[in-house]
């Protein structure tokens, strides 16, 4: 695995006239985390849509390495992790019951299915109510079991829309601290948030975008060298005016 | 094959968790073969089934009581005849009784004369209750004519000195007539129709339980996760299949067993069950793909459970109303009958009758499977193809 290349993607919902990405390039380098910040409508979910593989009808590259992201998808299909914004997981299956299937369709069995199960549990460390309905979670839990399902593959790619919303101070931070654990060299993050404090605590290089362009994209410490916090920066970039 | 079963498993886990959805899939279909059957039990019988309450009123009381008597029989019964004219017109409003005969005073004169074509024939005047069904006034007018015809014949018989009982020209005694039912080891009966009609009902009411978990999967951001872990969308559709295959089969077999025993149980009569059971699996299979398939499609274009429930259930009733289920086809008039074949659960519902009704054989059910197959079949690439036309979701296949 190697960089993840952005060249020119734009896209646009059938139907809609309005363009949600306009020409979007970027360069997110394997290692470390890479922060994408927006207001809401800013085109992030729907970068992360296309990059996860739900959305099609993209124009534009996206490679990873030196094959075409979609290549690699279908050559390594466990080579990518999405953590949605929804809680993606079945309401009515216990904790347990959710790792066991979305193991499963990623074609993980037997003795494999079992070790990646119980050590994504640990990871998230839910370990102690995977017998519970995951419907039944607090917002906390629920976090942790949607990261969870996320990681149970090990993916070379992890996609974080999100993660961290509605959830207290404290499944907050462990949440953050559990995905920094997770940045390694073999590894590529992309972690949206509209939490600032996030994304300078965690994240090495991150990209702001709005209107579906990107307004500036670099390392962090490139990003806020004038002093100045992410936060206004973010606002000086995207202006003060209501989006929704 | 790993990942259809751990499909094929939430499915399952799902659904089991369900007790609304269970409860549609089965006490609904089963409550309706009691019900149903029980109250259409006389409608399915042959002849007058309720008893129906009759008086004559006549100037001479001995030719009223002969008529009377004449007139009993097959669930219609005599009653003492009212005092006037008055009287029995105002009984007939409220139903009791609900017909009176009444015969002019030269009656048995004219019974006498010529059948010449120039005499005129005995007037009689039939009061009618309106509630009355109007298959039991045809068959009390049937009545009425022919006792009529043989008391007539046998004055004009006594007229040309020829000995003649009115009781030996009974038109029942005219000849034996045997009715025998080509193809069944009973005639239908009301649970005959009822059980594998309410079953298909509620075999195609899949539609609720296939469609809500997709949405619910579709709202959630599963589906899309599942899409983006490299899962082909017709795969997704295909998990769906085996579970509620299975559930369709089952409530096949409840209904039966209802059919055998709930139904008896509450005072109807018993099911009886066809003699080709691999037939009846066929039929069973086929129907069970089109209403999945039903599903399928309605799960895929809706986008709220409102709308699901809206689409499914409406489209059920209608289907059911046009194909036969809620009404028996055998009832409706020819232009809804022609309507009817639009159905699919008419085609079910002749390929069940084939089978348990006609005990027919694989040719039989052949037209009506090879329907609910191309149904099937044109649902499931239905929703693939509005899936596809969506472009919200990439295609992994």
């Amino acid at each position: 695995m190697g960089t993840l290349n952005l060249e020119g993607v734009s896209f646009r919902y059938p139907g809609r006239g309005e363009t949600v990405l306009d020409g979007v390039t970027l360069v997110i380098p394997a290692g470390g985390i890479f922060g994408l910040l927006g207001p809401n409508g800013a085109g992030k979910t729907t970068l992360i849509s296309i990059l996860a593989g739900q959305l099609r009808g993209a124009t534009g590259g996206i490679s990873a390495g030196d094959e075409p992201l979609e290549a690699l998808r279908r050559r390594r299909p466990r080579s990518l992790g999405l953590v949605p914004q929804e809680y993606a997981f079945y309401p009515m299956l216990t904790c347990a019951e959710n790792l066991r299937f979305f193991g499963a369709v990623q074609d993980l069995g037997g003795a494999r299915l079992g070790e990646r199960v119980a050590a994504a549990a640990r990871f998230a460390r839910i370990e102690s109510v995977l017998a519970r309905r995951a419907g039944r979670l607090s917002g906390g839990l629920k976090r942790r079991l949607n990261l969870a399902i996320g990681v149970l593959t090990e993916p070379e790619i992890l996609l974080l829309d999100e993660p961290t919303v509605g959830v207290d101070p404290q499944s907050r931070a462990f949440l953050l601290e559990s995905i920094r654990s997770l940045a390694g060299a073999e590894r590529t993050i992309v972690y949206t948030s509209h939490y600032m404090e996030e994304v300078e605590a965690i994240c090495d290089r991150v990209a702001i975008i709005d209107r579906g362009r990107v307004l500036v994209s670099g390392a962090l410490s490139d990003v806020v060298r004038d002093g100045s916090g992410l936060e206004e920066i973010f606002m000086r970039l995207t202006h003060r005016s209501l989006r929704d | 094959m790993r990942r259809l079963l751990a499909l094929w498993e939430k499915e399952t886990l799902a659904l089991s968790r369900d007790l609304l959805g269970l409860a549609v899939l089965f006490l609904m279909p089963a409550a309706f073969i009691v019900v149903m059957s029980l109250a259409l039990s006389d409608a399915f019988k042959g002849g007058p089934t309720r008893r129906t309450e009759f008086a004559v009123m006549a100037a001479d009381p001995k030719l009223a009581d002969r008529l009377a008597g004449k007139l009993s029989g097959d669930g219609f019964r005599s009653a003492p005849a009212p005092a006037d004219e008055a009287a029995a017109r105002d009984g007939v409003r409220r139903g009791t009784p609900s017909l009176v005969l009444l015969v002019p005073r030269d009656f048995e004169r004219a019974l006498a004369a010529p059948l010449d074509g120039k005499s005129a024939p005995p007037e009689l005047t039939l009061l009618a209750d309106p509630a009355l069904p109007p298959t039991q006034l045809l068959a009390f007018r049937q009545r009425v004519l022919g006792v009529t015809l043989s008391l007539r014949v046998s004055a004009l018989m006594r007229r040309a000195g020829i000995a003649a009982s009115a009781d030996a020209l009974d038109l029942k005694r005219a000849a034996t007539l045997n009715v025998e039912t080509i193809g069944g080891t009973a005639r239908p009966s009301s649970v005959q129709q009822n059980v594998p009609a309410w079953l298909i009902f509620g075999m195609f009411f899949v539609v609720m339980p296939i469609s809500s978990l997709f949405i619910v999967e579709r709202r959630e951001g599963t589906l899309a996760r599942l899409v983006s872990q490299q899962v082909p969308f017709t795969m997704l559709l295909l998990g769906k299949v085996g579970p509620y295959f299975v559930v369709n089969l089952t409530q096949a077999a409840l209904m039966l067993l209802a059919g055998r025993t709930l139904v008896p149980w509450f005072g109807g009569e018993t099911l009886a069950l066809p003699a080709r059971w691999d037939l009846l699996a066929a039929v069973t299979a086929c129907t069970s793909f089109a209403a999945i398939g039903w599903g399928l499609l309605v799960a895929v274009c809706s986008r709220t459970l409102e709308q699901a429930t809206v689409i499914g259930g409406v489209g059920n009733i209608l289907a059911a109303a046009v194909g036969g289920v809620m009404v028996p086809r055998f009832v409706m008039p020819e232009a809804m009958q022609k309507l009817s074949e639009a159905s699919p659960m008419a085609w079910a519902l002749d390929g069940f009758h084939a089978v348990i009704l006609r005990q027919g054989g694989a040719a039989d059910i052949a037209a009506p499977c090879a329907k609910l197959l191309a149904l099937a079949a044109a649902l499931f690439a239905a929703a693939l193809w509005v899936h596809h036309r969506r472009r919200v979701l990439a295609p992994a296949q």
